[in-house]
């Protein structure tokens, strides 16, 4: 971490010297439209992708762990698609839309990015609502709730510290990749990344670099404070004792439930 | 168990068998005119070019050595972190919330602020195996806490000291933890060694670029197979020497 300031302001080969003049020389950078609006188009895709993912992800994962089901198809269904290549689903999405004329923005980026966030968000939560306490759903069905109930008052809230671990894992890789668009003719931040690297102009390089942390670090804080406003009370003391009781609040990482 | 894994093999058998079927059907029925179309893969730039198989066996070498130094050398350092959380247990949470930023850090960025300083192989191998060092520390942790204490109560009692312990007894125990971070970390490196491509190295990945940019599908479709092979092939090798390291969880099972 302490490296990182030196390597920003470390001077470049012609055009700005350093990153912060970067931001306000407007003639040598690679891309004509404005920062704010590649900034933006980043933001917005993934954005975009987060919210699709979250959409697809989590009801079919609560649906299936609920019902104990598909536990094969889950766990080589995240394996397959942590071991896709977002490289190939990009190329291949781009040009394949190309070819048909259905242009390049937004849709082949957004499947990629979808593609790469539907893993991690799926497995953290079907392990989540696994790993829900059995006597706490066997109680809830005693007091009479029906499936549908159970999912959402019971389930849900008690696997949501992970849920929203998974959410965030996703986002940040959605975020740390949307760049690589620009790498297959898209705009965005990576553009000046793409621009930085074939002209040697490592200043820009670093800026874009540092937009894109930022952006992606910000991603990272806006969903912790979400999760802390959204997880209930009771769960939240649950998992402050167990951090008093030194035991570590992050359990394995695992390739969803093994079969 | 047995019958379903019998499934499994045969049906992938049939799948590969029934492609190079289909595809030798495709080099023998190709003519000009088909030639002339802009299929996804054209198989003779697979099979009758002749400098494809060194090619592809190069960008598949690269890719490998690139992923597997990568993980080897986040293992170590994920070893030594993890010995620390260990055994003062305050640090755990500053080396969590550390190996967290370095994985918030995109990957594309990293890739190019660490080569405008240092070579491509330096820069690759230090974003790569940042990247893995979240996964790993967090497993080899989870995994020593969840020997149960019992078991180490019983090897205090047998004298053991900390570190005959550590070795002898907790390290078996959270193999399969241990194991499943490395699967996992091993996956993902896979994937993100293609990115490098964009530093000029990449392996597969850079046979995936070429592709791109001269708009040949064939050269994109070919590089991401193998790329999801290797990381299948890797996955099924360290699940193998997780059985072949834990023969008692076997014993227990059967």
């Amino acid at each position: 971490m302490t490296v990182a300031p030196a390597l920003l302001l470390a001077g470049g080969a012609e055009g700005p010297s350093n990153v912060v003049e970067w931001f306000t020389d407007l003639e040598n950078r690679a891309s004509e439209a404005p920062i704010w609006e590649n900034l933006w188009l980043t933001v917005w895709h993934s954005a975009l992708a987060t919210t699709i993912v979250v959409v697809l992800a989590v009801p079919t994962a609560v649906l299936l762990a609920h019902h104990r089901r598909g536990e094969l198809v889950a766990t080589w269904f995240v394996n397959i698609g942590r071991a896709i290549p977002t490289v190939t689903v990009l190329g291949l999405l781009v040009i394949a839309s190309l070819r048909n004329g259905f242009g390049l923005e937004p849709w082949p980026i957004i499947i990629a990015l979808v593609l790469l966030g539907l893993p991690p968000t799926f497995a953290n939560t079907y392990a989540g609502v696994r790993g829900v306490d059995p006597s706490a759903v066997g109680a809830a069905r005693a007091m009479g709730l029906t499936h549908g109930q159970i999912r959402r008052r019971i389930e849900v809230p008690l696997a949501l510290p992970l849920i929203i671990a998974g959410i965030r894992t996703a986002t940040v890789q959605i975020i740390a990749t949307e760049p690589l668009a620009a790498f297959f003719g898209g705009e965005g931040l990576g553009a000046y990344l793409r621009a930085g690297l074939s002209r040697r102009d490592f200043v820009e390089v670093q800026a874009a670099a540092l937009m894109v942390a930022v952006v992606a670090i910000g991603a990272e804080l806006l969903l912790l404070l979400i999760g802390r406003l959204v997880t209930p009370k009771g769960v939240r003391i649950a998992t402050h004792e167990r951090r008093a009781a030194r035991r570590p609040r992050e359990g394995p990482i695992t390739v969803a439930p093994s079969t | 168990m047995r019958r379903r894994r019998w499934l499994v093999w045969g049906g992938i058998a049939v799948a590969v068998g029934a492609l190079a079927l289909w595809a030798r059907a495709r080099i023998n029925g190709l003519s000009t005119e088909t030639q002339a179309t802009n299929p996804i893969v054209r198989w003779e730039w697979v099979f009758l070019r002749e400098d494809t198989p060194s090619e592809l066996w190069d960008a598949t070498l690269q890719h490998l050595q690139l992923t597997l130094t990568a993980v080897a050398m986040g293992t170590v350092l994920a070893a030594l972190l993890a010995a620390v959380a260990l055994r003062f247990r305050w640090t755990f949470t500053p080396i969590t919330a550390f190996t967290g930023f370095l994985y918030t850090i995109p990957s594309v960025a990293l890739f190019g602020v660490l080569r405008s300083r240092y070579g491509s192989w330096v820069a690759a191998l230090v974003a790569l195996t940042s990247y893995t060092l979240l996964v790993l520390v967090r497993n080899i942790v989870a995994g020593i806490d969840g020997v149960p204490r019992s078991v180490t109560d019983a090897a205090d009692g047998l004298g053991l000291g900390r570190v005959r312990r550590l070795l002898t007894v907790e390290l078996p125990l959270a193999l399969p933890v241990i194991v499943a971070g490395l699967r996992i970390a091993t996956v993902t490196t896979v994937g993100l060694v293609g990115i490098t491509a964009i530093i000029q190295l990449g392996g597969l990945g850079q046979l995936i670029f070429d592709g791109y940019n001269t708009d040949y599908t064939t050269k994109i479709v070919v590089g991401s197979a193998l790329s999801i092979g290797l990381a299948v092939l890797l996955d099924l090798g360290f699940h193998r020497l997780e059985v072949l390291l834990t023969p008692w969880a076997r014993r227990r099972s059967s």
